[in-house]
């Protein structure tokens, strides 16, 4: 009697609060994440947070671009160096406000995606990647032969706080509730974009690039679109990171910069948006709260125990981490019917059902 | 006015010829079938006319319009959609937003009636193919009689003024040629112009009313199909000479 009681329970909960293990997902760890800083009171894992914040923007705007509409980049951190660069440049020689440097960096971003986007979008695949890949080199060239506005290797450094005359550890608090905030925010209309209608056409695009071009579809214009959405909050991230760093130096233009975003990606799950942004979570407490503290391994190996790990996960769970336990808990609530691959935009219609 | 026309057309790849001056027209209302034997350049003409390889010499006209080395997009938006010979479904996508993506291109979009969600619109298109009940399954799943419907579908969707068919009925059993043979008689009678390129000429002289046959890039006979199944050029072609 009492087993079947809880059975029933357990049905009803499964049915109404685990039918929707995304959302539930989000539900549960952003108020974790809310409650970092109350655990945390020292810099270092404070600033550690707010960079995975950061890198979570940039992971899931590159997650868009590539997860969903299939245009290999691997050179994203051209746009988070450009957003880096002109928040710098703004706020140093013009002195304007950051509520309006960080704006224009994104719009110069935009800018740069569309630019560079109508000569790398007539290549595809593999040759895409590697002409996304040129161009932050050719900004890393830029920014050593424009030495008097750029900085050279220092940077423009010197950058002021997001919140002036605040003790340190305030200034990183706050400064991580803001970095949640935009997470929340860009994350939300990245998601919305992936799975609205235009979101559609860019997964067709995808899928097969013929076909949408027989469907009517202005392929050029809907691949510019992502790349400049993308491009958008890629440079959000940057110029944040730029005021997070106090500095924008050529680190923001680096390989190492534009191969994070796909670390994340396959980590948390390509395609799904919210994917890189557990991704993003996952590798900085991993690398620096266990790796770095508890088995105190030089950082210098990280990078390579990530590439490892990703390896791991594409030959192994190519589907990610985050859709894994979305997975797990969508066993609980019911049958899933169909082992679905890729991005998984069809629940949407499910529901409405 | 022809509602397409195309004139002297020629394609060549390398030495070969695939198409030979080639020339046509499609009436409003009609459907015609275009026929010929394996690599006579039924698929190559077809491609030509849509855009998707730039022709050498020749044009193309739609409603007097030239449309010819346009892009295929824009051919589409036109109102000249098509489908594949092969599939070419979205895989990721569920059946309905299959559809729900020709309903995004600006000629899909702008004849959606008002109060008319395209979702519905979507439904409306996949209820005229059958293919109502698997709206929310990925098109991954679909059998391949299902994914030729959808095609149409998708094609359809675009509201085209003429709908080319790229070997519908290509491995489909005989029941699922039938259903497919009355969905098309369906889509003719709401006022579609079709030409349909097929092998299964028993099907296909069920629907067309004109037939073009095709044999080396060049056309060889034109006419109703009681005319082509006598005329002794196509005979031979498809049969051989017999000596």
């Amino acid at each position: 009697m009492v087993r079947i009681y809880f059975r029933r329970i357990h049905k009803d909960f499964a049915q109404h609060v685990l039918d929707v293990p995304s959302r539930l997902l989000a539900l549960l760890c952003f108020p974790l994440l809310l409650a970092v800083p109350l655990t945390q009171t020292k810099v270092y894992p404070l600033v550690t947070m707010t960079l995975a914040t950061t890198m979570a923007i940039f992971a899931a705007s590159w997650d868009l671009l590539v997860g969903r509409t299939g245009q290999m980049s691997l050179g994203h951190a051209l746009f988070f160096g450009i957003g880096a660069y002109t928040t710098a440049f703004l706020t140093k020689f013009y002195e304007l406000p950051i509520v309006v440097t960080i704006p224009l960096g994104m719009l110069t971003a935009t800018l740069a995606a569309v630019l560079v986007g109508f000569p790398s979008l007539r290549v595809k695949g593999p040759y895409l990647a590697l002409v996304s890949m040129a161009f932050p080199l050719i900004g890393t060239g830029l920014v050593f032969y424009f030495r008097d506005v750029t900085g050279g290797e220092k940077g423009i450094w010197g950058l002021p706080k997001f919140f002036p005359g605040y003790g340190r550890v305030e200034t990183r608090v706050g400064e991580y509730y803001l970095a949640l905030i935009l997470l929340l925010i860009s994350a939300i209309i990245v998601y919305k974009v992936a799975n609205s209608r235009t979101g559609i056409v860019l997964v067709s695009i995808l899928d097969d690039e013929l076909a949408s071009k027989a469907c009517g579809i202005n392929v050029v214009k809907y691949k510019l679109m992502a790349f400049a959405i993308s491009a958008l909050f890629a440079g959000l991230a940057g110029g944040f990171y730029a005021h997070l760093m106090r500095v924008a130096n050529y680190d923001t233009l680096g390989l190492n910069l534009s191969f994070l975003p796909v670390i994340l990606t396959i980590l948390g799950g390509l395609g799904t948006i919210y994917g890189p942004i557990v991704g993003s979570y996952i590798y900085y407490v991993v690398g620096v709260f266990v790796l770095d503290e508890m088995l105190s391994i030089p950082s210098e190996w990280h990078i390579l125990f990530f590439l490892a790990v990703v390896i791991l996960f594409v030959l192994k769970w190519p589907r990610g981490i985050a859709r894994f336990v979305t997975d797990k808990l969508e066993d609980l609530s019911e049958e899933r019917e169909i082992e679905e691959r890729g991005p998984h935009i069809w629940k949407k219609y499910r529901r409405k059902k | 006015m022809h509602l397409l026309e195309v004139e002297n057309i020629t394609k060549r790849f390398g030495g070969l010829v695939a198409i030979n001056n080639v020339s046509f027209h499609i009436d409003e209302g009609e459907i015609v079938g275009l026929i010929g034997p394996n690599g006579a350049g039924k698929t190559t003409l077809f491609h030509l006319i849509t855009g998707f390889i730039k022709a050498d010499s020749g044009t193309v006209k739609l409603r007097d319009e030239n449309i010819t080395g346009l892009a295929p997009h824009k051919i589409v938006n036109k109102g000249l959609a098509r489908t594949f010979q092969v599939v070419r479904p979205f895989r990721h996508l569920p059946t309905i937003a299959n559809v729900l993506v020709s309903l995004k291109s600006p000629r899909g979009s702008r004849k959606i009636e008002w109060l008319k969600t395209p979702e519905r619109k979507a439904l409306d298109l996949l209820e005229d193919v059958g293919l109502s009940e698997m709206m929310m399954e990925p098109a991954e799943i679909l059998a391949h009689g299902d994914l030729k419907r959808l095609e149409i579908a998708r094609a359809l969707a675009t509201e085209p003024d003429l709908l080319l068919l790229d070997e519908p009925f290509a491995g489909l059993n005989p029941i699922e040629t039938d259903l497919l043979t009355k969905s098309l008689q369906t889509i003719h009678l709401d006022g579609h112009t079709m030409v349909i390129v097929e092998h299964k000429l028993h099907a296909l002289m069920k629907l067309a009313k004109r037939v073009i046959v095709l044999h080396y890039g060049e056309k060889i006979a034109e006419g109703t199909p009681e005319e082509i199944a006598k005329n002794k050029k196509v005979i031979e072609v498809y049969m051989g000479t017999g000596k």
